[in-house]
């Protein structure tokens, strides 16, 4: 067995980041699932999916996001609008007991219930595979999204009480919840409205980039789970790490809105598509099928030469040459994508009294 | 506590087991399942499946947001902890609790009844691919000790590909999944893989960054075209056209690799001009045999096909005739090739005819043929095609554009669908009257007897050809049925069957004249059961669901099955649109609370084991407990009623009050565990898995790996030996070993000579529009399934419902809602002449114009009067699939039988009146 004292909080340090390649990424939301399972199943928690998988184009979740402001420029927190309920959704209740031992028959069916507030009408993957574009040359893709755990974090800056910090260990945006007096301040702050509001104790909650794993050594719980191996975890400065090359070196991957100001740490490969189709249907091999200016609405100017990069590796392997890239993209062994956090947690010690669950690592 | 030390605590636990997850998605994960305090935590996968071959990555780390939320419906709101027993009309949803034994013995009495006054035909189970080999093998034991009829799974679900059985003789014919790693083009040909292979999918976007190319073929433009190089819209259903062009483009160019289609294919085969058959020993030579072929070798003319080997040896077979021949009546008459016969049926199909038919241009059609050649490419197929009701006609197209360019039975090629793999300890359980392993090698021995004499009687057979000649005899005295004939004779099929307007055009006569032309020839002997005069009484589903699986919809079954039902039981881990309508349901144990395998299949080429974490939910019992607490039942009310000797189906005697005795083997097999472990070292010792495995390894490892594909039938069609260390590709001893196919020919066959094929010129591969099933309509309804949820077994979870609109939802394109003014998020009602459903609509410019699409899985509960999006399904059979008896052409449990299709019915939509638009999302 694995002690925790092996791979103790105090030998990390350095900011965690993550990478996700969209061209591996199925939209099948085990890690928003993954995430959800594990840390969202209480009492007031039932909206909130600090793991989210959306469709692009797409208003995503909360609805319409990426119109919602907050953020920083030139040194000053943007004003931002405060997602509500209804913009998230979901969190559905359902008539079970109605259907099935209502004795009503056919008169009722199963469907979400409507308690006036509008949060029946829409939720975090409403608009799945929607999508735009005209067909046949319609065109959208997955982008999964979680708590950046920003360079920059607004939402810290923003907290009234302090109970929000960044963490030295592995780089965490985390929040006390015993301080947090349910401002929301962070909510409005954040541009990626990654920030959900816990109705049932007045708190805010966001993901928490699963330290306790990374405390012992176990990646996040969304990367672990991702069957289609697309996340790569590691430290961000680590320079033998496929992140580091994947950002620095090979320039692939690149910050979701790096205009927002708040130099996010998750980053993501952008999408390839499949070739575009003339009136007559014939292939046209050369304009994009997503349009070029929407992928850099996203993810900025670098996303030109990032998708340059990949599409002449591609070109390079299937005229029989090889690619550091795209051998490391791969990914042979699943375990080479998770850095230094690569512990089966089953082979933890992880007792609900044991030493590892309760004594952590004070706060700051 | 603080916050870092709260969140800590909720990632703790004090027990880790094994999981998977046994469900019809066959997908063979395995979990770690924390529990902490007697209740599961949470589950995450394990990890552990270390990859077969170096250089190609490994399985890790398997799941799907299905099973990592599998704990959740542990304590779901649709769970059932308590037998039930209706109280009102069926479907009233009036309930009252009842013990277990309250239960067992009015299941018990009606069975008896059912026995004793109409015989045990009378008493029908609906087999099961759900819930894992667990699930299934008590009630088939049950079934056969009381002699009921189990309809058979295929018949049910139609996973049947069914053209590759035509072709091959055969459908079980899929590699490992890591195979796809070696391919150079990666066809998704109705295939959703980004919805229905998720914990698979990953090899396919590794082949494309080691240089394949990603191909996907399909209506719409579906989530797995958006990480497709290549994306081809087809029209739905006009498949075969775009294959057979591409057929055509490369006999043209001259691209087809000969050497490979004269060692595996008909396609040399000679055939008469006069009457398009086969030329046959019985042509040449008085007396001679109906089932011996012949080539024309380049040197020695006329010769015989070779019947034990593919390997032509001196044999250089012309593909092209004409040649002459002289029959034994001495008369001379034409002969030419099947190849002659396909190039001539191809020009038919040239880019430009195929264009107009499948909506695909020239250019693309020429270059899909270029890409193909000379290329390692294979086909990633779902079960889509074979639900068309020309779907034979697809796959057989299909087929064919694989043998053009010789693309099966190597590394990176071939057919990807599914492939069972054996189980042999399983297989051999039913067969046990002891428990241990002398039993075993005696019957085992036994079966290398049996072959061996079926050896002497065809000593030309391959070990495959024998296995399905076993398989075949078992049928006999076996419990399966063809499910068709009960529909036809028992659920009100007839009549839509009948219905010319919704059938396939080219049909000379009613399906009715059909159906009792192939019973009469005899081509279903002993398996058309129950017969037309044996009205059913008791009816079982266990973890099946009729009500929202069956084409047809309620309709036929409520009008016309139920009434004739004394007894419907619903044995079932949750309330299904079936258990609903049934008048008990029994609460089964779910994975997590039992033991248990999932099915064993080709895909990891592993096991995958599933503990027990917890203790069930209520009052539920594994349906091993169920099944032999009913068995003991039957025993003791037989005695208390005196009713102990019974006749069954084949005349034979048979005694009630030992069911129970029998079911255990003298409590041999008190539980789960005793069986599981029975199988696994049966396993072991019939050589599938490693020497020594039992269910303590399973328990310690989680997941083992096959050694072998087993001696019976399933396994040994894939045709591949297990190697240690390269992944399994599927028909190398077809390539390899030149061993024959199981076919008529003995060759992969692309010409089916018999009468009723050629009448329906469907001798070989053709397109043929889908019929007009339902009536004239402007829209197909296009289906598949889900993302979300695998069948309806997580329309209940309440995570899983989120990820999704937590209610059905039919999809359609922009500009075709445009035009009937139909909104975003609006209600819609779709309809066609067989019935008609209420849904939300999802507007979404992916769909093709004239398609919409609704995912499988949600119940008829889910919608408004419960009518489900099976009702605009008329359930229609291709009555091709009647025949019987023409070489590999008869049935086979799982195999060869008509199966239901509902791939794009005609449809109409409709705004419904009134209904609110939930504004636009895009």
């Amino acid at each position: 067995m694995t002690t925790t004292e092996e791979k103790s909080v105090s030998e990390l340090h350095g900011q965690v980041a993550m990478v996700f390649d969209l061209n591996k990424c199925m939209g099948c939301q085990t890690c928003s699932i993954a995430c959800k399972v594990l840390w969202t199943g209480e009492q007031g928690e039932e909206h909130q999916w600090w793991m989210t998988t959306n469709t692009q184009p797409g208003l995503g979740t909360p609805k319409g996001w990426e119109d919602m402001g907050g953020g920083i420029k030139n040194g000053v927190l943007q004003p931002g609008h405060q997602p509500t309920r209804a913009e998230f959704g979901g969190g559905w209740d359902f008539n079970y007991n109605e259907v099935f031992y209502g004795g009503k028959g056919r008169e009722v069916h199963l469907q979400p219930t409507d308690k006036g507030d509008g949060t029946t009408r829409w939720g975090m993957n409403w608009d799945e595979d929607q999508g735009a574009g005209e067909y046949p040359n319609s065109y959208y893709f997955y982008l999964p999204r979680l708590c950046n755990h920003c360079t920059n974090p607004v939402c810290v800056s923003a907290c009234p009480s302090g109970a929000m910090y960044k963490r030295s260990e592995d780089g965490a945006v985390l929040r006390d919840e015993e301080i947090c007096q349910g401002a929301r301040f962070c909510m409005e702050a954040c541009p990626y409205k990654k920030i959900y509001f816990n109705y049932a104790r007045d708190v805010a909650q966001h993901c928490i980039l699963c330290f306790p794993r990374l405390e012992v050594g176990v990646a996040p719980a969304c990367a672990r789970q991702c069957p289609g191996r697309l996340v790569f975890v590691g430290l961000k400065d680590d320079k033998n790490s496929p992140i580091y090359k994947l950002v620095n070196e090979w320039k692939v991957a690149l910050p979701l809105h790096p205009e927002f100001g708040t130099e996010p740490n998750i980053y993501y490969i952008p999408p390839l598509s499949p070739y575009r189709l003339n009136e007559d249907m014939s292939i046209d091999e050369e304009t994009p099928r997503i349009p070029p200016e929407y992928l850099e609405s996203l993810f900025g100017e670098g996303v030109h030469g990032a998708l340059d990069t990949l599409k002449s590796e591609l070109a390079n392997v299937r005229s029989g040459g090889t690619s550091e890239l795209l051998e490391t993209l791969i990914v042979y062994k699943w375990l080479d994508l998770f850095g230094p956090f690569t512990t089966d947690p089953s082979s933890l010690d992880r007792s609900p009294d044991s030493q590892a669950v309760t004594l952590g690592p004070t706060r700051r | 506590m603080d916050t870092t030390s709260q969140y800590r605590k909720r990632w703790s636990w004090d027990r880790v087991t094994w999981g998977t997850h046994c469900l019809n998605c066959l997908a063979t994960c395995s979990y770690r399942v924390y529990s902490r305090e007697g209740k599961v935590a949470f589950e995450e996968q394990g990890g552990t499946i270390g990859e077969i071959e170096s250089g190609v990555p490994d399985f890790n780390p398997l799941g799907c947001q299905k099973g990592s939320a599998w704990s959740l419906q542990l304590d779901g709101e649709d769970r059932v902890t308590k037998p039930l027993r209706r109280v009102g009309e069926r479907g009233s949803g009036k309930w009252e609790e009842i013990t277990w034994d309250e239960a067992l013995v009015e299941i018990a009495d009606s069975i008896i009844d059912a026995i004793d006054e109409d015989g045990p035909e009378s008493v029908v189970f609906e087999e099961s691919v759900e819930g894992g080999l667990m699930a299934q093998s008590p009630f088939l034991r049950l079934a056969s000790l009381i002699g009921a009829v189990t309809l058979d799974a295929q018949g049910l679900v139609n996973d049947l590909p069914i053209g590759q059985h035509i072709t091959f003789g055969k459908f079980s014919c899929a590699s490992t999944v890591d195979d796809s790693f070696h391919s150079e083009v990666l066809l998704l040909w109705h295939a959703n893989p980004a919805y229905t292979s998720i914990p698979y999918f990953h090899y396919i976007s590794e082949a494309r960054y080691r240089g394949a190319k990603v191909v996907s073929i399909a209506p719409d433009y579906n989530a797995s075209c958006v990480n497709a190089d290549m994306y081809v819209p087809v029209k739905p259903g006009s498949d075969a056209a775009l294959a057979l062009s591409i057929c055509q483009v490369l006999l043209q160019e001259g691209k087809e690799d000969q050497d490979f289609v004269k060692s595996q294919t008909d396609l040399p085969l000679l055939v008469r001009s006069d009457n398009l058959r086969f030329l046959r020993e019985r042509d040449l030579v008085k007396g001679g045999s109906e089932e011996h072929f012949y080539f024309w070798d380049k040197t020695a003319g006329v010769i015989e096909v070779p019947r034990s080997t593919l390997d032509l040896g001196e044999i250089d077979p012309e593909l092209h005739g004409p040649f002459k021949v002289t029959l034994a009546d001495n008369s001379e008459i034409e002969v030419i090739t099947v190849l002659d016969l396909i190039e001539k049926r191809l020009l038919d199909y040239t880019p430009d005819l195929a264009s107009a038919i499948c909506g695909v241009s020239p250019e693309t059609i020429k270059e899909l043929a270029l890409i193909i050649a000379g290329n390692k490419t294979k086909i990633i197929e779902g079960f889509n095609a074979p639900k068309y009701f020309h779907g034979d006609l697809m796959e057989r197209s299909m087929c064919l554009l694989l043998a053009l360019t010789g693309n099966w039975g190597k590394p990176g090629t071939g057919i990807q669908g599914l492939a069972l793999a054996g189980l042999d300890g399983y297989l051999l359980f039913s067969m046990k009257t002891k428990q241990g392993v002398e039993e075993t090698a005696r019957l085992l021995d036994g079966i290398d007897a049996s072959m061996e004499q079926l050896r002497q009687r065809d000593p030309e057979a391959t070990d495959e050809m024998l296995g399905n000649q076993l398989l075949t005899l078992s049928t006999s005295a076996g419990t399966s049925a063809p499910p068709v004939f009960f529909n036809y004779n028992h659920v009100g099929y007839k009549e839509s069957w009948n219905n010319a307007a919704w059938q396939e055009p080219t049909m000379t006569k009613s399906f009715s004249s059909y159906m009792e032309d192939a019973l009469r020839r005899g081509w279903w002997g002993g398996v058309a059961r129950p017969s037309a005069g044996m009205a059913p009484r008791v009816f079982f589903t266990v973890g099946t669901n009729p009500m929202r699986r069956a084409r047809g919809g309620k309709r036929a079954i409520l009008e016309t099955l139920w009434p004739k039902l004394e007894k419907i039981v619903a044995v079932d881990i949750r309330m299904s649109s079936t258990a609903l309508y049934a008048d008990i349901v029994l609460p089964a144990a779910m994975q997590y609370e039992r033991v248990n395998v999932q099915y064993p299949i080709t895909h990891t080429l592993h096991l995958a084991f599933s503990d027990k974490a917890v203790e069930p939910k209520g009052e539920a019992r594994t349906e091993w407990e169920i099944f032999s607490a009913l068995a003991n039942k039957i025993s003791e009310r037989s005695v208390e009623r005196d009713i102990v000797e019974f006749t069954d189906g084949r005349r034979q005697s048979r005694r009630l009050d030992t069911v129970g005795d029998s079911y255990t083997i003298g409590g041999a097999f008190p539980n789960d565990e005793s069986v599981i472990d029975e199988w696994i070292r049966d396993s072991s010792d019939a050589g599938t898995l490693p020497p020594g495995t039992s269910v303590e390894t399973l328990r310690s490892k989680g997941t083992i790996r096959f050694t072998g594909l087993g001696v019976f039938a399933p396994g040994l069609s894939v045709a591949t030996d297990v190697k240690k260390d390269k992944v399994l590709t599927a028909f190398q001893w077809h390539v390899d070993k030149k061993l024959p196919f199981p076919t008529l020919t003995k060759r992969a066959q692309f010409y089916i000579d018999h009468p009723w094929f050629m009448d329906a010129d469907e001798a070989l591969p053709r397109h043929k529009d889908n019929p007009k099933m339902g009536g004239d309509y402007p829209f197909v309804l296009t289906s598949g399934h889900s993302r979300w949820t695998v069948h309806a077994v997580s329309m209940g979870n309440s995570a899983v419902l989120s990820t999704h609109r937590g209610q059905p939802l039919v999809v359609m394109g922009a500009k075709d809602a445009l035009e009937l003014n139909i909104g975003e998020g609006t209600k819609v009602k779709v309809f066609n002449d067989h019935g008609s459903f209420v849904a939300m609509v999802k507007v979404a410019p992916r769909v093709r114009p004239n398609q919409l699409i609704i995912y499988n899985g949600f119940e008829p509960h889910m919608f408004e009067g419960w009518n489900g999006s099976n009702e605009v399904e008329p359930g229609m059979v291709k009555w091709l699939h009647l025949v019987g008896k023409y070489g590999h052409l008869r049935y086979l449990p799982f195999g060869w039988q008509p199966v239901p299709s509902d791939r794009s019915v005609s449809v109409g939509i409709m705004p419904v009146p009134d209904s609110q638009g939930i504004e636009e999302s895009s």
